[in-house]
């Protein structure tokens, strides 16, 4: 269970204070596969970031399975980042001089898995989200981008986090490309009992999620 | 894959910048060590020019070299005066003279040559004047030295104790009329132990024969100071002073304690100080060094600092994956700080490599150069006729000293070895810490954002 109460973010620019989000209050029941959609520049990233403890907000609270994330220390927040939360970006953000073998490893290294054990879940990982082993030891650069995000699915998942952030997972690839992707996640929800939040400009792939929230200028507009 | 070896395979990330990175290090590295080394080499000189240089102050009357010249001798309140200062622990006084064909029954081994006619000159019996007075001056001849010293060993001019070839030496403080003789006097004019000559109208025993192996000495008279001073009536009478110093670091400041208590009265020299002239230039190489060495950690500091913090800006995105994916700061920092120290580490061998290679010829360059300019101002000082074994064995030490200077070898000292590490630690601590701890202040919620 997920829970975002009164949380509003603003940012200080030289132009004059920036409210990305405004009173936003939402909750989202584990397992639930949901969808954010909203223009350009109303806040889904800085929602998301919130989520994923990446930012603190300026008022309200987040509370994910009865903690409250925004007050923990810096310390707690990264080891939430680690075991709890998997991310997946637009632009892949995989480690560019290592493998795509190292890149879910280094995930694994972060969530305290043991060091015998990693390579083996980390080809494993791979394997599932459809890398297979002659990829599995190129670097990002020399993968496609279909290839580069399921990579960075398989470190999302990593250490079998409770939820899945990503932010516009399949805005950077073509339309057969992005539907594999997303369903892909799909199969993970349903499987796996993964809470997904999912930022999309895709009114299509909303539409298959379990509940879609719009975000307009900062503030939740439909549930 | 840990913290460590994400670092070392970071640093070699790119081998074209990194390689450029290493090498400008090295070069740093490279200069701080042969700075080191010659600065060490040179300091060893100069302590060990300083500490061979003696310990002894020569005092003279103002104007007055050895028989030469005019002005009065130094009295005996004088010589209380250098015998009280502080640090001086003794003293001896020398008066010389010469003697003429009517001071004594002696006849002189020295040929009086073309060089004693022009300093006879004067004396030569060639005006109607001095034939009015009566006085008829003596046939220019050459003239006996006399040494009246309170320590007769201060005539060897090895600078140790005073060759006796037969008889024995003589007491400086007595006031006998005995006397050491030069060996060629003594068998120009046949004279052994316990013969007797008149001089000043007295009749002096022989006591001994020396030899010095110097044609002046050994054709000199020895005699106990006061027996001089008595002789040739001059009561208290000194014209030259050597005091030695009880330690090579307190000849400087006695030097100037004199200066101003026998001011104007004498003039005073130390081989000491003659060697701080010296090895000035070398000194100033010292400093240089140090600079140099200085301004070569400042520059390796620098070029690590700025590598790193350009890679840390290159790398914001990264970073903040990894701290987005659940990287601690911790790692973050351990990973960069091995990245740095990587660098450093490779930067510094090749460094270590180069600057054992370089800091020989560096050294001599360094020194060769500063000597080749310092020779042409150093004074050089020479002894006149009369001067005795004092200013003769200064100009010796003198000549000895400037060639001995360019002889300056490089050598690499433990020490120095691990002051250059200990600065190499301290450039890469410094160099990677800095930028590491830069990326603790990255933002996660960057990796949110599309470039
Ligand atoms: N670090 C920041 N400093 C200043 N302003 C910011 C910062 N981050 C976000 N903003 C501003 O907050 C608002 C929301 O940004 P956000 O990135 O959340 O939008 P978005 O909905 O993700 O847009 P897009 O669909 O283009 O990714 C924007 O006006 C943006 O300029
Ligand atoms: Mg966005």
């Amino acid at each position: 269970m997920l829970t975002v109460d009164k949380v509003s973010k603003s940012f200080t620019t030289p132009g004059g204070t920036v409210h990305a989000l405004q009173d936003v209050t939402l909750s989202v029941k584990t397992g639930e596969f949901v969808s954010i959609i909203g223009k350009s520049g109303s806040g889904k990233s800085t929602l998301l970031s919130i989520l994923g403890a990446l930012d603190t907000p300026t008022s309200g609270s987040i509370i994910v399975d009865d903690t409250e994330i925004n007050t923990l220390s810096g310390r707690k927040q990264t080891t939430y980042r680690a075991s709890k939360i998997g991310f997946v970006f637009q632009q892949y953000n995989l480690i560019p001089n290592l493998s795509a073998l190292e890149n879910v490893m280094l995930a694994l290294e972060f969530g305290g898995y043991p060091a015998s054990s990693r390579l083996d879940r980390a080809t494993q990982l791979l394997h599932s989200v459809g890398i297979e082993e002659d990829q599995q030891h190129r670097r990002p650069s020399r993968l496609s981008g279909g290839q580069q995000q399921r990579v960075s699915i398989a470190r999302a998942l990593a250490n079998q986090p409770a939820y899945i952030l990503a932010d516009e997972p399949t805005g950077n690839l073509d339309s057969v490309t992005g539907k594999k992707i997303f369903d892909l996640l799909h199969d993970l929800s349903r499987s796996q009992k993964t809470t997904i939040i999912v930022v999309t400009h895709d009114l299509d792939i909303a539409g298959k999620t379990d509940r879609t929230f719009t975000l307009q200028n900062g503030k939740i507009t439909t549930k | 894959m840990n913290v460590v070896t994400r670092g070392i395979k970071n640093a070699v990330r790119s081998p074209i910048k990194t390689g450029a990175i290493v090498l400008m290090f090295a070069i740093s590295i490279a200069l701080i060590l042969s700075m080191l080394v010659a600065r060490g080499s040179v300091l060893r000189k100069v302590d060990e020019v300083k500490a061979n240089a003696g310990t002894s102050i020569t005092i003279t009357p103002a104007g007055i070299v050895g028989d030469q010249g005019g002005g009065e001798a130094l009295t005996t309140a004088q010589i209380t005066i250098i015998k009280n200062t502080a640090n001086v622990s003794s003293v001896t006084s020398t008066l010389t003279d010469r003697l003429g064909t009517t001071d004594t029954n002696l006849t002189s081994s020295l040929a009086l040559g073309s060089f004693g006619a022009r300093q006879q000159r004067f004396e030569a019996p060639n005006s109607s004047a001095s034939e009015s007075t009566g006085a008829a001056h003596p046939a220019p001849t050459s003239r006996i030295n006399v040494t009246g010293t309170s320590d007769p060993n201060s005539i060897a001019t090895n600078g140790g104790v005073l060759t006796i070839s037969s008889g024995a030496t003589i007491d400086g403080n007595s006031s006998d009329n005995i006397a050491l003789v030069g060996a060629t006097l003594a068998t120009k004019n046949n004279l052994a132990v316990n013969s007797t000559f008149t001089a000043y109208g007295k009749t002096i025993t022989v006591k001994g024969i020396y030899t010095t192996g110097n044609a002046f000495q050994d054709s000199g008279i020895i005699m106990p100071i006061a027996t001089v001073q008595t002789l040739t009536a001059q009561p208290g009478a000194v014209n030259n002073v050597s005091a030695k110093v009880n330690s090579s670091d307190n000849v400087a400041s006695t030097v100037a304690t004199l200066k101003t208590t026998l001011a104007g009265k004498a003039d005073i020299t130390s081989q000491a100080e003659q060697a701080a002239t010296s090895v000035s230039s070398l000194e100033s190489i010292a400093t240089l060094t140090l600079t140099g060495v200085i301004a070569a950690a400042g520059a390796g500091a620098l070029i690590i600092l700025l590598a790193m913090i350009l890679v840390v800006r290159e790398r914001r995105r990264e970073i903040g994956v990894i701290k987005a994916i659940g990287g601690s700061n911790k790692k973050v920092i351990g990973q960069f700080i091995v990245e740095g120290l990587t660098m450093t580490v490779i930067g510094a061998v090749i460094g270590f490599a180069l600057g054992i290679a370089v800091s020989g010829p560096m050294t001599t360059s360094l020194v060769s150069n500063s000597q080749n300019s310092a020779s042409t101002t150093s004074p050089t000082r020479g002894g006149g006729p009369g001067a005795g074994g004092f200013e003769g064995g200064f100009a010796r030490a003198q000549s000895q000293l400037t060639t001995n200077l360019t002889q300056v070898s490089a050598t690499l000292t433990p020490q120095i070895l691990m002051s250059a590490i200990g600065i190499t630690l301290l450039i890469a601590l410094l160099g990677s810490a800095i930028p590491a701890w830069l990326t603790a202040r990255i933002r996660p919620a960057e990796v949110l954002r599309t470039e």
